[in-house]
Order: structure tokens, then C-alpha cells, then sequence
């Protein structure tokens, strides 16, 4: 057995994918396309980091490769989107603020969760 | 893929919404949470107060999440078992029951010597002496007639841990409470992997007692039993107190599913590793395949 139990499962391999998007709601049509891929997302596990940004953890780089898949068969005809993927390491790195004011970063073990 | 494990142990609402499982608290200070169902590999329902929907049970079996739950005393005392675990249900089950006799006594041989094996790996890796286990791990003969099994394991649990007069017993010294816990989950990680390779979890190779619904988990995960040993070595060493089972020394057990074991030439999680032992298991049933694949310590 090695030394590090979690190799598999390290900061520089688990991945958070981010879906930004920028969608026409001039319409009812293109606000009904905008829901629905709003909706697509949370289906496949993301939520909500910002209005229009979305994201999602995912434990390896080929598990990212899925949901970055399924993001794209789910994209609307017109609108913009960019999807990204960072390491854990780079996400752990964000600054959060609320006004002025510094927020803390959510940052629990990802594989374990207690509640 | 690494699935995650999520335990409660206070309480909450459990539910569902958009194919994700919804956490609420009955704290109003508390913001609800939500985790996607597809990630969840095992699921530790501890608290007395915690609901849960239909729905989300629902969703949480086709996702073939192990829902555990647990008893006044914190142990895991249940497991949700699916109805259907594989495409291929019935006909894999129906090799595991034609099985023969002796194709069963050659896997348990299988089982008994990579058990023995990673025993002694084990009592080597803490600079310990393991001559006779490595000896007896080469003289199991097929069904382990000898019970070389059961003498490997008195051997080790005395050699192990250095507290004198321990013994393995349900109710015995800590850390035995630890290692129940550790095998309880375990036998989880085992029970979804075979319920996941279509195979019967109740019907062992050598196990047959006729109260226990997991004989065959009960049968596969003994090679993997060092991994919780190792596990609760660890924690024994850092000197922390073990008579009581607190939430930091479950956090440490609960990490069992994803850590790294080396299995057919590879490292991979636990949990992975072990959906490979079990699918190998159906193919010794089958009949194309002759060898069990077992992680090694």
C-alpha cells in the first residue's frame, strides 16, 4: 500500500467544469430555450456559482470530458456559452467577495461529505 | 468513475429536484444543499430524524447508490438492495446458482490465500513478522479444508495491534469497534458491487449461514479486510481515544471506498477496484474466466 492513500483522487486531478452563458430572452421562444438549457444543466449536476455561470465538480479529467459532452449536445441555437474546465488546486485559489467584504470559500472534501 | 460518499449524522429533509438530491435542515440558519444523485456511490443514513422521499429513493436506486442505514448504536445495520441491478440479472444469476461444488471451493481457495497474502503484507509493512502467514497462504488447498483461514486470522490479530490479549470479537476491546465499523461499510462497498455485476449477494461460495442475507459479500470482501485493518492500524497509532465511535474517527473510516488499492496491475479506488473482483467473479461463474481478481496489499 502506498503512502498516499488518495492518489486517484488529488487536487490536480479532479476537475471543476464552468459553464458561462449569455442568452437572448428577447422572446418567449428564445426564453423557453434559455430555460431549457438552464435546466439541462442543473439536470446533470451543476449549480448556480452566479446569474449565468454554472458549475460543476467532477473527479477525474475523463468524468469532466462527460459533462462537458453533455453541456454541448444541450446547447440552444443562438446565445453565446463558454465552457472551462480548472483543477481543484486552481479553483481552491478563488477570491470570494460580498461587497467589500471577503467571503470564505466553500471548500469540504469533495469525495466525503458529512452532514 | 470515484463516486462520493455522503453521511448524515444530524437531521435533515432529504428530496429531490432536477435529478439532484436536495438537502434541507431543520435550522433555519442552514442553507439547503444540493449534490447531483449521479455522483453519489454510497449514502450513511445515521441520525434517527432524517426523512427521505420516495422519489429520491427511487432515483437513488436506479442510480445504484447503496443507501446504508444505521441502528441506535451508529453501526450500519442495513442496506437497500435493488431489484434490478444489472440488464443481465437473471442470467448471470442463473450461472451463479448452476455454479459446481468444486468450481465454489477452488474460488473460496482463491479468496483464503489472497486473504492470507494480504494479511501478511500488511504485518510486513508495520516491520512485523509474517513467515507463518506466507507459508499458510501457500498451503490452502481447494475449499480451505484445513482452515488455514481461521489460523491465519488469530495468528495476525494477535501479531498486529501491540495490545496484549486482543482478540477479534463483536463486542470485544476497542479497536474492534472501529474494525466493525470498517468491515459494516465494507460489506456495503462489496454488496452494491455485486448487486451491480448482476450477481446475488445472498448466495456465498462458502459462507451459508443460514441468518446472513450477505453471504457472498461476506465471502468476497475477505481480501480486502487488511485495507480496514490498515486503516484502523492508523488511526490506533496517532494515539487519539477509541472508545467512543465520534464523528473524526467515522470520517477516517468512511474514506475506505476511494482509497487506493493495487489491483491487476493497477492502481485504482477501492470501490473501483472492487466492481473489477466482482465482474471477475461472474466470469469464473460463467465459466470463461478462472481467476478471481483480487487487490494486493
Amino acid at each position: 500500500m502506498s503512502k498516499n492513500r488518495f492518489e486517484r483522487l488529488n487536487q490536480y486531478r479532479s476537475m471543476w467544469v464552468l459553464v458561462f452563458f449569455d442568452l437572448p430572452t428577447e422572446t418567449a421562444t428564445e426564453r423557453k430555450h434559455a430555460a431549457r438549457f438552464r435546466k439541462e444543466l442543473l439536470n446533470d449536476g451543476f449549480t448556480m456559482f452566479q446569474f449565468s455561470i454554472y458549475m460543476r465538480f467532477c473527479p477525474s479529467r475523463e468524468n469532466a470530458y462527460v459533462h462537458i459532452r453533455r453541456t454541448k449536445n444541450a446547447l440552444p441555437k443562438k446565445g453565446k456559452v463558454g465552457i472551462m474546465q480548472i483543477t481543484d488546486k486552481q479553483f481552491g485559489m478563488i477570491e470570494l467577495f460580498h461587497g467589500q467584504k471577503v467571503q470564505t470559500p466553500e471548500t469540504p472534501s469533495q469525495q466525503l461529505e458529512l452532514f | 468513475m470515484i463516486k462520493r460518499t455522503l453521511f448524515f449524522g444530524n437531521p435533515a429533509y432529504l428530496s429531490t429536484r432536477n435529478e439532484q438530491l436536495v438537502v434541507n435542515f431543520p435550522e433555519e440558519a442552514k442553507e439547503e444543499k444540493t449534490i447531483a444523485i449521479e455522483d453519489i456511490g454510497y449514502l450513511v443514513l445515521e441520525n434517527q430524524q432524517i426523512t427521505v422521499t420516495n422519489g429520491l429513493l427511487m432515483k437513488l436506486i436506479q442510480n445504484k447508490t447503496a443507501v446504508l442505514t444505521c441502528d441506535q448504536q451508529h453501526m450500519p445495520c442495513g442496506f437497500l438492495q435493488p431489484l434490478v441491478g444489472h440488464t443481465e440479472q437473471t442470467e448471470r444469476m442463473r450461472h451463479q446458482l448452476n455454479a459446481s461444488l468444486p468450481l465454489k471451493k477452488q474460488l473460496w481457495q482463491q479468496t483464503v490465500t489472497a486473504k492470507i497474502e494480504n494479511q501478511a503484507n500488511h504485518l510486513l509493512h508495520r516491520k512485523k513478522n509474517a513467515l507463518k502467514l506466507k507459508r499458510w497462504a501457500k498451503e490452502v488447498k481447494s475449499g480451505d479444508n484445513e482452515n488455514h483461514e481461521a489460523y491465519a486470522a488469530a495468528y495476525y490479530f494477535q501479531n498486529l495491534f501491540d495490545i496484549d490479549g486482543f482478540s477479534r470479537n463483536q463486542k470485544g476491546l476497542a479497536p474492534n469497534n472501529l474494525l466493525n465499523y470498517g468491515y459494516a461499510i465494507l460489506r456495503a462497498v462489496t454488496a452494491r458491487a455485486l448487486c451491480s455485476s448482476g450477481l446475488l449477494p445472498s448466495l456465498g461460495i462458502f459462507h451459508r449461514n443460514k441468518y446472513n442475507a450477505f453471504c457472498l459479500a461476506d465471502d468476497i470482501m475477505e481480501p480486502y479486510r487488511p485495507f480496514v485493518d490498515a486503516l484502523v492500524y492508523d488511526i490506533v497509532e496517532t494515539g487519539c481515544q477509541l472508545q467512543e465511535l465520534n464523528t473524526h474517527l467515522k470520517k477516517e473510516l468512511l474514506a475506505l471506498p476511494a482509497i487506493d488499492v493495487f489491483i491487476d496491475g493497477n492502481q485504482s479506488p477501492l470501490m473501483n477496484a472492487m466492481s473489477r473482483t466482482t465482474n471477475s467473479l461472474y466470469e469464473c461463474f460463467e465459466g470463461s474466466n478462472r481467476k478471481v481478481l483480487y487487490p494486493e496489499f
